[in-house]
């Protein structure tokens, strides 16, 4: 008799459940997302380096470059966001050395081959997968919930000499922030280069470099904790960088009105270069922002490069 | 023959055994995670009637232990029967009764547990409302009618009901939904790969991306991420098929009779009569250094039916307990601008603590009676 309702019991049990067909009225959801078509459309935003070429983005893709190199040689670039671990690392990396036939790695292999990188302020891991005809550069990144896939594939030498390049794009993305989120307190500032800037690779002194101009000139963006030296003697490195003699006081010196409060601007002119340097001193850390290059494209871009200084958001 | 069974299950020795080996379960499950990870431990360990093990050169599955279901049962059947064979009526043995009784209702209590709860997490990043949780490996697709000024009417279908296929019909729907193809775990591909067929659909987006079905995920860390092509079949005919995948980060949308509808493949969703909203994220730092001192979130509960609005702080150890569930701070978001609370429900989660209590109120009876016995013997003599 026990045995049967214990049996009775168990049978009901292993019929419950959630139905497989539910009906809810829910309050009305947020509109779907955007398309991610576009650039301005997805989370995301990018400084697009020289030579490479946006294309339609895809089902999966929020963007897609086309670059091509020496006798024709081609690489796609892509930005891939994926719900959760998108299968995971390993098998991810092991994906693509079968694409450009490689032979499959071992996990403890695996754990050997990832590269630190910094993707929008954040670390993320680079793999490298060079084949014989095509190889691939793919940065991945966790970012709540979702796998981001930076990708590129293309002809082994094309690939090799854009990897710099590559890594300061990497470094150039930014995340638009929730709408309700408060800004960063830490990490780099979030600045919006104007158009005809392009990104390259930033030197390891270095949080950002722009080429500007087509090459002709160049603006470098580094920081340091404190006052970062002081504003003179930083005036006098820089005076070095351009063959001139320190200057001994504060004469020529300029300010701006920066939306961090008022910076220090020199400009200055030698042999074969000029070079227009402002000084944005927080209450915990220095910012330094340079422009140098051939004297006419230093004039040429000066006003645009000030406005830029002058919008970086802390 | 019966005889021989009824002794087996009501014997002492038996007790004993399955005891023993619920301890090396214990262990040799315990240990098993590291390989196997938590959930498929879980899973291969404690909630099966068997351990398997496949040989090498084979896909044989060969029992090889009994697994948390089966020694659990045993024990259950095993303490009622020999209750029933030992216990006599009119002998004071209460205390035993009820340290049987507590027994049972603590292994009792596990199954409800496992039958009955249900896990889900809930994201919200800094300012976030939300008014459901979601399941981490379950999936549902959403038949979403917007048609509604300020409501959406949402028919999800079970993942476990899109792997039977066929045809899914319900009054809720004003079409059939035909299941052509659907694999519980895949892996998506621009481009052709050995493996990889393309998906050929008529309607939305995703026509033609290459696709392949994946084993089956048991890592902790990972979970399985379906695809699958639906048609629509309205009473004129076909309505056109549409691919459906847990990769996509946008519905399907189309029009129906006038009325706006989304198709999407997501997490199963657990909705709440009520909405929880997150004021604020804090990760506190030891000053100076990188070491977490405490992870918090305030969160706004508010019920519009009742009215009720009310602020409350989640921190470790300190969970939100509403509604029959428990939110739990459980993650955050790399950047500390969200939270994840993990949503537990358990409607049997009061059966331990009265089978605790039970057992120590038998164990204290019987104690003190020996004591008494022991002390009235000592004085005769």
């Amino acid at each position: 008799m026990n045995f049967r309702i214990l049996i009775t019991a168990a049978v009901l049990l292993a019929g419950c459940g959630r139905n497989d067909i539910n009906v809810y009225i829910v309050p009305k959801e947020a509109p779907p997302a955007p398309e991610p078509t576009t650039a301005n459309a997805a989370p995301v935003r990018w400084v697009t380096p020289a030579g490479w070429e946006p294309q339609q983005a895809g089902d999966f893709r929020v963007a897609s470059f086309k670059l091509t190199g020496a006798a024709g040689a081609q690489a796609d670039v892509s930005i891939v966001p994926l719900p959760g671990e998108a299968g995971g690392d390993f098998s991810n990396v092991n994906r693509w050395r079968n694409q450009v036939g490689l032979p499959p790695v071992s996990e403890t292999d695996f754990a050997t081959l990832g590269q630190p990188v910094e993707i929008a302020g954040q670390p993320g891991k680079l793999y490298e997968q060079d084949g014989e005809s095509s190889s691939i550069l793919a940065a991945i990144q966790v970012r709540d919930g979702t796998t981001w896939f930076y990708k590129m594939t293309g002809a082994p030498a094309l690939v090799t000499e854009q990897k710099p390049v590559f890594v300061a794009f990497l470094k150039s993305i930014q995340f638009q922030a929730a709408p309700a989120a408060a800004p960063s307190a830490e990490g780099t500032p979030q600045w919006n280069p104007p158009a005809g800037w392009a990104v390259a690779p930033a030197g390891q002194f270095l949080v950002a470099k722009f080429t500007v101009a087509g090459g002709a000139a160049a603006v470098n963006i580094s920081t340091a904790p404190g006052d970062g030296g002081g504003v003179m003697p930083n005036v006098n490195r820089w005076r070095k960088q351009l063959g001139l003699e320190p200057a001994t006081d504060a004469t020529g010196l300029q300010e701006i009105e920066t939306a961090a409060g008022r910076a220090t601007v020199a400009e200055m002119n030698g042999e074969k270069a000029a070079l227009v340097g402002v000084i944005v001193a927080l209450p915990d850390r220095a910012w330094f922002y340079k422009l140098m290059g051939d004297a006419g494209a230093v004039s040429a871009h000066k006003a645009e490069f000030l406005q830029f200084v002058r919008e970086v958001k802390y | 023959m019966f005889a021989r069974i009824y002794r087996v299950l009501t014997s002492l020795k038996l007790t004993v055994a399955l005891l023993a080996l619920g301890l090396i379960l214990v262990f040799w499950g315990t240990l098993a995670q590291v390989n196997l990870g938590l959930y498929k431990a879980q899973n291969d360990f404690f909630r099966s009637f068997f351990i398997y093990w496949s040989p090498a050169w084979s896909s044989w599955k060969i029992p090889i232990f009994p697994g948390g279901y089966a020694i659990g049962w045993l024990l259950l059947v095993n303490l009622f029967a020999a209750h029933f064979r030992y216990y006599q009526p009119g002998q004071k043995k209460w205390g035993i009764v009820l340290i049987h009784l507590g027994v049972v209702l603590l292994l009792f209590g596990q199954l409800l547990t496992d039958v009955f709860s249900t896990e889900s997490t809930m994201h919200l990043r800094n300012g976030e409302t939300k008014n459901y949780s979601e399941a981490s490996r379950h999936f549902e697709l959403a038949v979403i009618d917007a048609s509604a000024a300020d409501s959406d009417k949402v028919v999800t279908i079970s993942s476990h009901r899109l792997q039977r296929g066929g045809d899914i019909t319900h009054e809720a729907l004003p079409f059939t939904l035909r299941i052509r193809r659907y694999y519980p775990n895949s892996m998506p591909s621009e481009k052709p790969l050995p493996g990889y067929s393309q998906m050929e659909t008529s309607a939305g987006f995703g026509n033609g991306i290459w696709w392949r079905e994946m084993p089956h995920e048991t890592d902790t860390d990972k979970r399985d991420m379906p695809s699958g092509i639906v048609e629509l079949i309205g009473p004129g005919g076909a309505l056109g098929s549409f691919a459906i995948s847990s990769y996509f980060n946008r519905p399907q949308e189309f029009t129906y009779d006038g009325r706006p509808y989304r198709l999407v493949l997501r997490p199963t969703r657990f909705y709440k009569p009520f909405t929880v909203h997150l004021v604020e994220f804090k990760h506190d730092r030891y000053p100076g250094t990188d070491i977490p001192k405490n992870f918090s979130s305030r969160v706004r509960v508010q019920r519009p039916a009742t009215g009720e609005d009310r602020e409350v702080l989640i921190y470790m150890n300190n969970p939100l307990r509403y509604e029959g569930e428990t939110y739990y701070q459980a993650s955050f978001d790399t950047d500390d601008q969200g939270t994840v609370l993990q949503v537990v429900r358990n409607p049997s989660w009061l059966t331990p603590y009265f089978s605790c209590v039970m057992v120590g109120i038998g164990l204290t009876v019987q104690f003190l009676k020996s004591l008494v016995e022991f002390a009235k013997k000592r004085k005769q003599a």
